[in-house]
């Protein structure tokens, strides 16, 4: 089972700056993905996009998953180019 | 026998039996439309609300009081639903078993529908982004992944015959990729993937919140320890954290309740000191699946 880490963290990825709220496709770049250990992060279409165009990067985005499973180790914010990731998390 | 055997097996493994594979299934449930609907989104359903409910923070959810209980009941519920499947969106009906390579070529040989292909695992492609084909799919599903340029691998081979979706698999495996196969909705096989954790979406429910996504393989490791030297190649192999090395003693010692019967460990072990056995002959283990 998920070893637990007190309290409760919470990932932001701001869409201003990655994914389809601007031209960046996550799927390119898709460092999160790569630095996390546990694989918290998930890179998807967005709901209600269909596949009519499937290299549209404003149909993609990343969404962080499985929260409880994160390590805190921050390489996520550190990789990130765009700094688009933010960590917190209340004790 | 696991209670799918006991359920579908017709007096053997569940995946062994034939039935399972035949396209008379894809035509009385109208799987391809089912089937289209539900690889088109597929990267979406995570994310997708169900009954209110979506994946994301689903540890924090599980670990409320009662509330907790009724997810992962909810969860197990849908996963082993045995009704005809209606809800593209939903993972109904999608429950597998790990298996080790005898098995799984004793499934590409006899049972296994043609068409056989293989394409980009989407766990892989969800979790990291990377495309690696070493998903092999039967029957109708070439129909559906040829809509689908995301899942056909560049480089690798699409479609395969028996012999070489067999040796595809005998690669991954020696590699250290989990086999496992699964219903995709019940009551249709269709997939037989090369697993890794943590990327692999079915296997992650059970290790890291106990939901009964997949069970464990109809076998369980024996080990004889007189042959191990400790040389501890087969420690990495195993993604279930089972086998612990005694650097002291040089021997390794195997925690049996996490063995999930997978095989990978014999291929690190140049000593012949791990086998497989049948889990419902282990005492103590017969129920463990």
């Amino acid at each position: 089972m998920a070893n637990q880490i007190k309290g409760k963290t919470k990932i932001t990825i701001d869409y201003t700056r990655c994914g389809d709220g601007v031209d960046v496709d996550p799927r390119e770049c898709r460092a999160c993905l790569k630095v996390c250990k546990p694989a918290v992060f998930l890179l998807h279409e967005t709901l209600g996009a269909v596949e009519e165009n499937p290299y549209d990067p404003k149909k993609w985005r990343i969404t962080a998953l499985w929260l409880d499973l994160c390590t805190r180790c921050m390489k996520c914010v550190e990789s990130c180019p765009a700094g688009a990731v933010a960590v917190t998390w209340k004790e | 026998m696991c209670d799918l055997c006991m359920k579908h097996g017709a007096g053997g493994k569940w995946y062994l039996n034939a039935e399972h594979y035949s396209n008379q299934i894809v035509e009385k449930y109208n799987l391809r439309d089912f089937l289209m609907e539900q690889y088109k989104n597929f990267e979406q359903i995570s994310v997708r609300k169900v009954h209110g409910f979506n994946a994301v923070g689903m540890g924090y959810k599980l670990r409320i009081p009662i509330i907790g209980r009724i997810v992962k009941h909810t969860a197990e519920k849908m996963l082993h639903s045995t009704n005809p499947p209606t809800n593209p969106f939903k993972a109904e009906g999608h429950i597998g078993q790990v298996i080790p390579l005898e098995d799984a070529i004793a499934i590409l040989e006899t049972c296994a529908v043609e068409p056989i292909i293989e394409k980009n695992c989407m766990c892989r492609y969800m979790a990291r982004g990377e495309k690696e084909a070493c998903c092999i799919n039967f029957g109708v599903m070439s129909e559906i992944i040829d809509k689908l340029p995301r899942f056909i691998p560049e480089k690798d081979k699409y479609f395969l015959t028996r012999k070489q979706a067999v040796e595809r698999f005998r690669e991954h495996n020696r590699k250290g990729y989990i086999g496992t196969i699964w219903f995709g909705p019940y009551p249709y096989i269709n997939n037989l993937c090369s697993c890794a954790n943590p990327e692999c979406a079915g296997l992650r429910p059970r290790l890291d919140y106990g939901i009964k996504s997949i069970y464990k393989a109809e076998y369980i490791v024996h080990y004889h320890e007189d042959e191990c030297n400790g040389c501890g190649a087969c420690v990495k192999f195993c993604q279930f954290g089972a086998i612990e090395l005694d650097r002291v003693r040089k021997k390794i010692t195997i925690n049996l309740d996490k063995c999930f019967g997978c095989g990978l460990c014999r291929h690190a072990c140049k000593q012949n000191a791990l086998h497989m056995a049948p889990r419902d002959e282990t005492p103590g283990f017969e129920k463990d699946y």
